[in-house]
This record gives structure tokens, C-alpha cells and sequence, in this order.
């Protein structure tokens, strides 16, 4: 039997303290820009080796979409500001499932060459924006 | 396509979305584990072998979590090592 999510009281502090957290981490990318602010971590793969890795960018990129810089986000982090829309959509469908107790599937994450696909183009991202010639150092973060 | 939405055609939840999630934020071989189980999950499920898909889904979710577990550790050891390079680096200022 599927419990109405009112009613369900460890479900219900579930889903507050989410919107507690993702109202914090709203607050925190909208308030602060990771450029300029010092306590932001930047990632440990670009601290170690000093290459980018496929997320590199992303705070910064997140930033920049929260006020609307659709272009200086894409700048930063072209794959991440192409994939949120599928990330959003996944996790959201997720949560859904969560609150409904329903199990909605997307075919596309069913979908093999989909999946490999992603994953290869990942993997390519992250050799060619470490190439320090253009065009390919339009895929790294901008200083 | 055949229908994922009917109850008892649904196959068990992959966990593809995270481990999206782990590669854009920091490509992770433990990432990559969980993508392999995520592709089996649908494999499975249509040979009919709905525990081996169950199980495979399972793993597939393990890995994920191990995946962030891993991250965090790198990032408690990395704010440790800041920490105590910014108080050595005070130390050695005198």
C-alpha cells in the first residue's frame, strides 16, 4: 500500500530537510561567487594533477545560471550546463517516485548505446579540455 | 519501445542519474563501476531474470554510494592537509 506522503512522518522530515539543503545550497552558489570567495574547495583532481577534470567549472558554472548567465556558465563548463537538463529531469523523477511511491522509469537511462555513449563522450571531454591549444581551450574554465 | 511505466513491466532502478551526477562532479572509477551494473539492470530484466536485474540495480546503487563515500574522503583528507599546511606554513613564518 502506497502511504500518503502527509501521513508518513519519516518521509516528511525526509523531504524537509532536503528543502532545507537545497535552499542552503541555493543561497550559498546565489550569494557567493566561487571565483572570488576563498572557502569554496576547488576540486581535488585539479589540485593534485593540475588538469581539469569533466566537473571542473561547475561551482562557478552554477553561479553564473543562477543569475541568468546562460553563455558565461556554458563558458565554464559546456558539458555539465548540457547535461543539468537531464540531471534535473532524472533527479526530479526520482524524488517524484520518492513521494508518490510510484516507480517512473526514463527509457533513455535503459538505453545502452545512450549510456556509452555519454560515458565516452565523457571520458573525451576530459582529454581534449586539457589540451592547452585552441579550439580546445574553449572547453576549460576560464580563470 | 515497450511501455517501462506498466507496474509489472518496470524494471528496478537503475541509479543511472547518480552516477551521471559522479562523473560531472569528478569523473570517478567507482563511478564507472556503477555504470556497468546500471546497464546490466535492463539486460537482465528482459531474459526474465528479475532477482539477477534486482541484484544488479542494488550494486549498481552500492557503487554510487561508495563512489561519494570515496569523494568525501578525498575532500576531508584534502581540507586535513589544507589545514595543516596553513598552521605549518604559520609555524614556519616564525
Amino acid at each position: 500500500m502506497p502511504v500518503e506522503p502527509w501521513v508518513d512522518t519519516n518521509k516528511t522530515i525526509k523531504l524537509t530537510l532536503l528543502v532545507f539543503g537545497l535552499g542552503g545550497l541555493f543561497l550559498l552558489y546565489y550569494l557567493f561567487n566561487p571565483s572570488q570567495s576563498t572557502f569554496f574547495l576547488s576540486c581535488p583532481i585539479k589540485m593534485v594533477t593540475g588538469y581539469h577534470c569533466p566537473g571542473c567549472g561547475s561551482q562557478r558554472a552554477v553561479y553564473q545560471l543562477l543569475h541568468g548567465h546562460i553563455l558565461a556558465a556554458f563558458r565554464l563548463n559546456p558539458l555539465m550546463v548540457l547535461t543539468l537538463p537531464l540531471l534535473v529531469y532524472g533527479l526530479g523523477l526520482t524524488l517524484y517516485n520518492y513521494i508518490f511511491s510510484t516507480s517512473h522509469r526514463i527509457s533513455l537511462f535503459y538505453n545502452n548505446a545512450f549510456i556509452f555513449g555519454y560515458f565516452a563522450i565523457a571520458i573525451l571531454y576530459w582529454v581534449l579540455r586539457n589540451i592547452p591549444y585552441a579550439p580546445f581551450t574553449f572547453l576549460a574554465p576560464t580563470e | 519501445m515497450e511501455n517501462l511505466n506498466q507496474p509489472q513491466a518496470t524494471p528496478p532502478d537503475n541509479h543511472l542519474v547518480w552516477a551521471i551526477l559522479s562523473t560531472v562532479l569528478c569523473c570517478l572509477p567507482l563511478g564507472i563501476v556503477s555504470i556497468i551494473k546500471s546497464t546490466k539492470v535492463k539486460e537482465l530484466w528482459l531474459q526474465g531474470d528479475h532477482a539477477g536485474a534486482q541484484k544488479a540495480a542494488n550494486d549498481a546503487k552500492k557503487f554510487a554510494i561508495w563512489a561519494a563515500v570515496a569523494a568525501a574522503i578525498v575532500w576531508v583528507l584534502y581540507i586535513i592537509l589544507m589545514v595543516v599546511g596553513i598552521a605549518g606554513g604559520a609555524m614556519g613564518g616564525y
